[in-house]
Order: C-alpha cells, then structure tokens, then sequence
C-alpha cells in the first residue's frame, strides 16, 4: 500500500514511542513535574482548603478518613465516580462531558513549562511565560461552551460571568509581569528564576506582584472574585449541572489550575526552586507553592463578595493603571542601571 | 537525543487523556440510568424551569469585550518590546511609553461610555 505523504512510517512511530518511555523525561511526565504530581497535589489542596476553612471557622474539618482525614479526598473521588451522571433533559450530555475533559487537558497543561527544579521541567521552552499564559487563556471559551450545554439559567449566566472576569483580568495580568520579561530579557522561566540568584523580584516587582496575585485571585474565580460561582445566587455557577465523573473532573481541573497558578507566582516573584541548601531544591518549590495555595485558602475564608460590575470596573481602571505604572518603574530601574542584580 | 517540546507536551497531554477518559466512560457504565421527567428538569432550586436557558441576555460588560480585543493585540506587542528593552536604542524604547501614555485617554473615554448602561 502507498504510503500517505508527509505521514511517518509505522516503524519510526514506535522507535519513537520507545525512545519516550525508555527516557528519563518520561519518568518526569508520569511522575514528578508530571501527572500524579499535579493530581494528588490537587487532591492534597482540596483536603488543605477544608481543613484551613474549618480552622477559619472555629470547625474542625475532615477527621475520620484517616489520619486528620487526609484520605477524605480519595473517599469523594470514589463515592462521586458511582453516582449517577444526571444531565438535564435539554442538556448537550456528549458536549458537557467532552469540555469537562478538555477543562482538564488545559488546567494541566502549564506544567509542561513549570521548572520544578534545577533542569527539573518536562519541556524547557524558550517561551515559556507566553505558553502558560496561553494556555490559562483558555479556559473562559472551554466554560462558556459548558454553560451553554447546560442549557439551564444559572450554569450559563456563571458562564457569561466567567468569560466576562477571565477575560478583564487577563489584561492586568500580562502587563504585570512584562516588567520581569524587562528585566531578565527572557520569557524562559527556568532562566526567570535563576536571574533571581541575589535578589527575588518580589522586591524590585512588588506593585506587579500585588496586581498579579489580585489578577491570579479573579482567574481562579475564587472570593472575593468568586462571582461565577456565587453560591447565595447562582448555586454553583457554570458547574451546577455538572455531576458524578463530570463534576469530579471538573472540580479536580479547578484545583489543579489553582495549583499551578500558585506555582507560577512562585516562579515569578518567590524566587522558584532557590533557598538555603538544607532542603532539596523541589522541596523548596513546593514549600513555597503549598504557602501561596495556602494565603489563597485563606483570603476565600476571611473576606465577602464584591459586586460585578465594581471588579470589572476596578480591573479596567486601577489594576491596569497599576500595571501600567509598574513598567514605568521598571525602566527607571533599568535607566538608573540597577536591573544587573537580575542579569542571568 | 533531547525530545522537542512539540512532542512532550503531546506525550504529556496524551497520558492525562488516557488517565481521565476510563473515568467518564466507569462513571457512565456504573451509574444508574433512566429517565425521569423531574429529575431531568434543569435546576432552577425547585422552580419549575420555562423553556431553554439560550435566550437574549442584557450584554452590559460587553464594552470591556471590546475593549480586551484591543488590548489584546498591544499585549502581545509589549511584550515582544520589553523583551528587547535593553537591546534598543534609548530613543527607541522610549517611543513605546509614550504611546502607553497616549493610549490612557482613548481608555479613560471608553471607560465612561462603558459605565452607560442605557446606551448597551
């Protein structure tokens, strides 16, 4: 049979294939920077956040599964993987479950570029910043479809409502961390990080770094940006006709993209894998990571809503006008030659 | 021999793939199954729902959708330029600030319009 152009043949697929699974990227794909990484961290931070919010609360949390009820999150993924998967009568069921999986496919895809370590990165891109924010970029079309399969009043409304503050906050978000781009000339964050050898940027950045933990706060639809998902009036947001599998899926996507989205602050501004040599490097990350996840859990347990249309409003004027003056203080750090400290 | 990122990343999405789709499909197989014309009915927290959900809503923020396609594109300019801050001429790098600076006032104006609420 001829062979179809521009197609590789069978036999360089599967030396392909064995090339990949027999390489130590491999390894860092299944296990660490990879996929049982990202997942039982997900499920570790779903235990954390009702543990913390118990604290908050004066309540105790989850207790009986296992030790201070750290299993609880495998006992909710095994119950919600025997329930039923209802989807309304008017409901697009095939469409709601491919977006709930695609809403997985993007959540993890940032830690393909996410440095865990020295050389610890599943892919080193030269445009690593730009793929990350690429990929987060997503997420506001994968839930509006959802809303819209759904077809019901509450799911598309948080729909509506997500795609609106996703997209607001985007803007801020970007423009606050051109200034570290400016200052280190590269979007690689593996060299992001290692320009942060003497000083972190969290010092020289620190008006981007307010603006992007604020913006971080509203893409993650979390309070007091939790307005997608406002429980008093919108049930639970693009989510509410979501169930079983779906739902864990979906859920799971949510804490993984909060996961590394405090992974990524910590690339950023909280120096990445770098610390005093007691710990090992990953240690570190996670350490870090884990301490933002946990000021993140935090803030939804002490603070109220805000309105609509005043965050849209403040993410147009004051955080973009803030971002804006970030750059400025940027290039007078460059113009006064103090930007050496975070030469690579 | 390095891998490119190409195919780490396809590799990578490949395997979350295959570890969530037997989910669904173990959900879809041990679930309970059957119609009921109550519990298919769309949530509405125990109203009877009238008709679809696809209908005309009142687009107020519309204007900030406007306004991201607009900032969109000077995003990814900005960026390219900040990359090469340092590389440029003085002159050159400068030109870009003062256009940021001209571009507040168009976005101070379409910031009021926006507040308009009668005019979307």
């Amino acid at each position: 049979m001829r062979r179809l152009q521009g197609l590789p043949a069978l036999d360089e697929i599967v030396s392909l294939a064995v090339r990949i699974i027999t390489s130590r990227t491999f390894l860092e794909i299944l296990v660490f920077p990879g996929f049982l990484n990202i997942t039982l961290s997900a499920a570790f931070l779903t235990w954390l956040e009702r543990k913390v919010i118990a604290r908050v609360q004066l309540r105790i949390g989850p207790l009986y599964a296992g030790m201070w009820g750290i299993l609880q999150p495998i006992a909710d993924g095994v119950k919600l993987m025997f329930k039923e998967m209802i989807f309304p009568e008017l409901a697009d069921a095939r469409l709601l479950m491919l977006c709930a999986l695609s809403l997985m496919l993007i959540a993890a895809a940032p830690v393909v570029a996410i440095p865990f370590g020295d050389g610890l990165v599943i892919a080193n891109m030269e445009i690593g910043l730009i793929y990350v924010f690429a990929a987060v970029s997503l997420f506001p079309t994968v839930i509006l479809l959802i809303g819209w399969g759904s077809n019901s009043k509450y799911p598309f409304i948080g729909g509506l409502r997500s795609l609106f503050q996703q997209v607001s906050y985007e803007i801020p978000m970007w423009f606050s961390a051109l200034g570290i781009v400016m200052l280190t000339g590269s979007l690689n964050l593996t060299e992001i990080v290692k320009a942060q050898q003497n000083i972190w940027f969290l010092v020289p950045q620190v008006l981007g770094f307010a603006v992007f933990f604020t913006t971080v706060l509203a893409e993650l639809e979390r309070i007091p940006f939790d307005l997608p998902e406002a429980e008093t009036e919108l049930v639970m947001g693009w989510m509410t006709e979501l169930s079983g599998v779906a739902f864990m899926i979906g859920f799971l996507a949510m804490y993984i993209k909060l996961y590394l989205m405090s992974a990524l602050i910590t690339v950023l501004f909280l120096g990445g894998w770098l610390g005093p040599p007691l710990l090992p490097d990953p240690v570190w990350f996670l350490v870090k990571t884990f301490l933002v996840s946990s000021v993140i859990v935090i803030i939804r347990g002490s603070f109220p809503r805000v309105r609509i249309d005043l965050l849209l409003k403040a993410g147009w004027t004051r955080l973009l006008l803030l971002a804006l003056a970030n750059i400025f203080v940027t290039v007078i750090l460059i113009v006064l030659g103090l930007d050496w400290m975070w030469r690579v | 021999m390095a891998l490119d990122s190409w195919t780490l990343f396809v590799v990578f999405e490949l395997l979350i793939f295959l570890g969530i789709f037997p989910l669904l499909v173990f959900g879809w197989l041990m679930g309970a199954k059957g119609r009921d014309p109550i519990r298919d009915a769309p949530f509405e927290s125990g109203q009877t729902h009238l008709g679809e959900a696809r209908q005309r809503y009142m687009m107020q923020y519309y204007p900030y959708l406007i306004m991201f396609v607009v900032f969109d594109v000077v995003a990814m300019f900005l960026f390219t330029w900040g990359l090469a801050f340092t590389a440029l001429p003085f002159a050159q790098g400068f030109l870009l600030l003062v256009f940021l600076v001209i571009l507040v006032a168009p976005l101070g104006y379409a910031l009021y319009l926006s507040s308009k609420t009668e005019i979307w």
